[in-house]
């Protein structure tokens, strides 16, 4: 059954997050002793609205967040499109932190344009009871760009994280969504690689009018499968994930000017692949450090853009 | 549910006949990227080898693996259009295009021969529904059918389909990668034991809880995807 479209919060109650169905959450579904699950400010939301204002310039006309989860205003820094509105999405809250609960809905309207990425890594702290959640709602409507390219999750020692993604995508509409995962805290006292107890990523792709186009599960039990394993992770530390939603027709040139390649040097491996009933892209890459892979992903996306607005997207800052 | 012990004469000598490497399917056309991974020189030995098939094993397992078994039970409920939601169900999971090729032509392969080996108009409706583009038809479902029809136990399904899917790279590593026929037979005899784990829960699983983490598999395929290597199909 399609979800509903993304709407405003009636009475100001806050959507519930609930993964106790999840199969794979099952042994992780204790009250923690410390705040409860969905105490104020461990039940974040977020809800972006991008549009056309009457002059034809995307601005952020709809905004509503609750702690953690905190957005500012729109800026208009990309050099290369300073038509876009850009937006950091920040926590005042730290790491996700046992039993906390989040929900981040974006809708970009008919020929509306946004950039959204996150301030800084999102840290999933040590968990004893309960899980982190996070649901995701990215709606487009007709002719709508949104490149969506956070900075990466970083799991600690007995994270429990499970995130679902709905991509609900006009067929003339082009989505870049990016999410990179780190092993863990790599340099953390003697390492603390792929030490977490679970994460579980799904993201499914869907039509306005609800037809389902895709469903990318992964969940990550390094008790039941070691990463190591040739196939998995082998030696690689870092994973990047991107979905790119866009016509036929452009998917098809991106594919064509993309490569594949196993770097044993670099010690980088890339992957691309056509979503299933015409969708668009799927992009992998594994490193071994997050700065060489948000660089390819960030060169994806200006790849992406290329081919759909005719701009690159401009080096990055160097703070970042 | 039924037990191994279930199925009699005629159903054993249908289930050999069904993972037969001659089984008319085209099982021995795919490598499943272990062409790529062999040229990239990460398997280049029984040991490589034996972890890459366990990868193979365990994607298949919690993915085509459990469809396999909801368009079975599916089938022997008589419910079409359970069997139709797991066809496509398992084709949005499919992410590899070559993947997803191979699956719709070894599916509609056995859907074929399954017309003409029973006489059954839920097989007969799910081949005519291929043919329109109605539903995917993919191979994993096709094994769920057939191996129903021919009063297969559900465990058995199981071990036939990861014995197809562990062989079929076995048998294209004979042709790519530097190991004997005693290497091979010895991974495929090994990991038998491991089937009864996946079996217990894959067939607990949802279609909604199929899941797979092999990024660097994906890699693999993709490049063979791009790739100018073609002894196999992906």
């Amino acid at each position: 059954m399609p979800l509903k479209p993304v709407e405003k919060l009636k009475d100001n109650t806050i959507p519930e997050v609930d993964f106790s169905h999840a199969r794979e959450m099952q042994p992780y579904l204790k009250e923690p002793p410390q705040m409860y699950v969905g105490a104020p400010g461990k039940h974040g939301y977020l809800r972006l609205g991008f549009e056309l204002d009457p002059r034809g310039k995307s601005i952020l006309r709809d905004l509503d967040r609750r702690v953690p989860l905190i957005a500012q205003q729109e800026l208009y820094f990309d050099e290369e499109m300073p038509e876009m509105p850009c937006l950091y999405i920040l926590s005042s809250g730290g790491p996700n932190v046992d039993g906390d609960r989040y929900q981040q809905d974006i809708t970009v309207k008919k020929d509306a344009i946004a950039w959204v990425s996150t301030g800084a890594a999102t840290k999933l702290a040590e968990m004893r009871f309960n899980y982190s959640g996070m649901i995701q709602n990215i709606v487009l409507e007709e002719g709508a760009y949104l490149e969506f390219m956070p900075e990466p999750v970083i799991p600690c020692k007995h994270t429990r994280f499970i995130c679902d993604t709905r991509l609900n995508v006009h067929p003339s509409a082009t989505v870049f969504y990016s999410e990179i995962y780190m092993g863990g805290r790599k340099y953390y006292k003697e390492g603390e690689l792929f030490q977490f107890d679970i994460l579980s990523v799904c993201s499914h792709g869907e039509r306005p009018d609800g037809e389902q186009l895709f469903r990318e599960k992964f969940v990550i039990d390094p008790n039941v499968v070691p990463v190591r394993q040739l196939g998995v992770m082998g030696q690689y530390d870092v994973f990047a994930n991107v979905i790119v939603m866009t016509p036929k027709e452009h998917a098809d040139k991106i594919y064509e000017a993309t490569d594949a390649f196993i770097d044993k040097d670099k010690k980088l491996a890339v992957g691309i692949t056509h979503l299933p009933n015409d969708a668009g892209l799927l992009f992998k890459v594994l490193g071994m450090e997050p700065g060489p892979v948000k660089k390819i992903v960030r060169e994806f996306c200006s790849k992406v853009r290329m081919e759909i607005k005719g701009k690159p997207v401009p080096p990055e800052f160097p703070w970042r | 549910m039924s037990t191994p012990t279930d199925s009699h004469f005629a159903a054993i000598s249908r289930l050999l006949q069904f993972t037969d490497s001659t089984f008319p399917v085209g099982t021995f056309s795919f490598s499943n990227g272990l062409e790529t991974a062999g040229f990239e020189n990460m398997v280049n030995d029984a040991e490589t080898l034996r972890e890459f098939v366990w990868s193979q094993s365990l994607q298949a397992a919690y993915s085509d693996g459990v469809a396999a078994l909801h368009a079975y039970r599916a089938f022997k409920e008589g419910d079409y259009d359970k069997i139709a939601d797991a066809d496509k169900m398992l084709l949005l999971f499919k992410m590899n295009d070559e993947a997803r090729l191979m699956l719709k032509r070894m599916g509609k392969k056995f859907a074929e021969l399954a017309k003409k080996l029973f006489n059954n108009p839920i097989i007969d409706r799910w081949l005519e529904e291929i043919k329109a583009e109605k539903t995917p038809g993919l191979f994993p479902i096709a094994q769920g059918i057939a191996y129903a029809a021919a009063g297969v136990s559900e465990r058995d399904l199981f071990v036939a389909h990861q014995y197809g899917v562990v062989n079929m790279v076995l048998s294209a590593a004979l042709r790519c990668v530097k190991v004997s026929h005693y290497d091979t037979q010895k991974i495929l005899f090994d990991l038998s034991d491991r089937v009864e784990g996946l079996y217990d829960e894959a067939s607990k699983m949802e279609l909604k809880d199929m899941n797979a983490f092999f990024p660097e598999l994906d890699i693999l395929a993709s490049l063979h995807e791009k790739g100018a290597m073609r002894m196999f199909m992906n």
